[in-house]
């Protein structure tokens, strides 16, 4: 892995920062590669658009912004019209698929991924840890930072008393990646 | 969830592995709830004492309304702790906790320990409200369960009847950890007002 950029995209009380966060904490802290995390807010908190910059590199990283993204971490409509179109043709988008609609935004040859996040989260017995679904999802799928790391990450950043959930919602959504992947692996 | 025994050492430095029931455990269980004395029996929801009840329990074992842990000493069971909640309704956010001690074992701290492992996995479930029912002369359970957060929140008055047909107060001990889960609620508020692009 040279370097890899990642666009996480929602709305505010999502989780995005978070989301990026972790990613990055594992990257850097975790599996001893680079990270920088750029985070960018809507006007209010709650309910408007936020996003955050990710990159991870095996070197140090001289320019932290993400402007065509390798993945793309979506988990609101709005996030998606606004981010898809920057996508790289060879990148992937990993998406909230009961939220977001797949159209023509998505340029030809990137791949999508969906994972039902939000009922995931919801099942597991709190909405609030959609976006740990959302990074355990990425991780299954990316396979670009260790479990190990990630789980950690997780871990180390959540509030006391609330690892353990964190932790099964992480693991739910990489078992669900890890499953997308090797069917779509079989199917071709 | 983490399903791994846990080895607990209780005030008198005895060692207590407290675990999830399992289905093999229905025998020893039987006979755990059969040394109780009647008493303690008169005051639990079934009659623990009959084959047919003990394997309905460790039949359910993958009903996730309802979350049995044991305690074991030497090789037999010592203690039995449940988490009960309801997966539909007005109530999803509830649960309630039962514990059971073996006489041998009460006011050693096992009744706490249960109590505490059920209050950690409650909380990992993402619930809210725990409760305990009590009945008003059972102070070292009051006290175990207020150590754990739990106050005193009503009162049914003569609710229940002992052996002896003396009525009693059941004192209703409610825990509310929704805090812990509003401290995530702001972890993942994605509003800092220095922070921009």
């Amino acid at each position: 892995m040279a370097k890899s950029e990642i666009r996480v995209g929602g709305l505010g009380g999502q989780g995005v920062i978070l989301l990026g966060h972790i990613i990055g904490k594992a990257a850097s802290i975790y599996d001893s590669k680079h990270a920088t995390l750029i985070q960018a807010f809507g006007p209010e908190a709650r309910g408007s658009a936020c996003s955050a910059q990710v990159t991870v590199a095996d070197e140090a990283i001289g320019y932290p912004y993400v402007k065509s993204p390798d993945y793309l971490v979506i988990m609101s409509p709005d996030a998606y019209t606004q981010f898809a179109p920057q996508l790289k043709p060879t990148g992937t988008l990993l998406y909230e698929n009961e939220l977001i609609t797949i159209d023509d935004r998505l340029p030809a040859g990137a791949k999508a991924l969906g994972i039902p996040a939000t009922r995931f989260a919801e099942e597991l017995g709190r909405r609030l840890v959609l976006n740990i679904v959302m990074v355990g999802f990425f991780a299954g799928v990316t396979g670009l930072l260790s479990k190990d790391a990630m789980e950690k990450a997780v871990k180390g950043s959540v509030p006391k008393g609330t690892e353990e959930l964190n932790l099964r919602a992480f693991r739910k959504g990489y078992e669900y990646g890890v499953e997308l992947i090797g069917a779509a692996t079989v199917t071709g | 969830m983490d399903e791994s025994p846990e080895l607990v050492s209780l005030r008198n430095g005895t060692k207590v592995t407290i675990r999830p029931m399992v289905a093999g455990d229905g025998p020893a269980l039987l006979s755990f709830f059969r040394g109780l004395p009647e008493e303690d029996r008169q005051f639990l929801r079934d009659d623990v004492t009959r084959p047919e009840v003990v394997e309905r329990f460790v039949a359910k074992l993958d009903d996730d309304s309802v979350i049995p842990l044991v305690a074991e000493h030497e090789g037999r069971l010592v203690g039995d702790g449940t988490l009960h909640r309801t997966r539909h309704g007005w109530a999803v956010h509830v649960a309630a906790l039962r514990v059971v001690v073996d006489r041998e074992f009460q006011r050693s701290g096992l009744g706490t320990a249960l109590a505490h492992q059920l209050v950690r996995r409650a909380v990992g479930l993402g619930l809210d409200k725990l409760v305990a029912e009590v009945v008003d002369n059972q102070i070292g359970a009051r006290r175990a369960f207020e150590k754990l957060g739990f106050h005193q929140e009503a009162t049914l008055k003569g609710h229940v009847k002992d052996i002896h047909g003396a009525k009693h107060d059941l004192v209703i001990m409610a825990n509310d950890v929704s805090h812990i889960w509003e401290r995530m609620e702001a972890l993942v508020a994605d509003y800092s007002p220095t922070a921009g692009d």
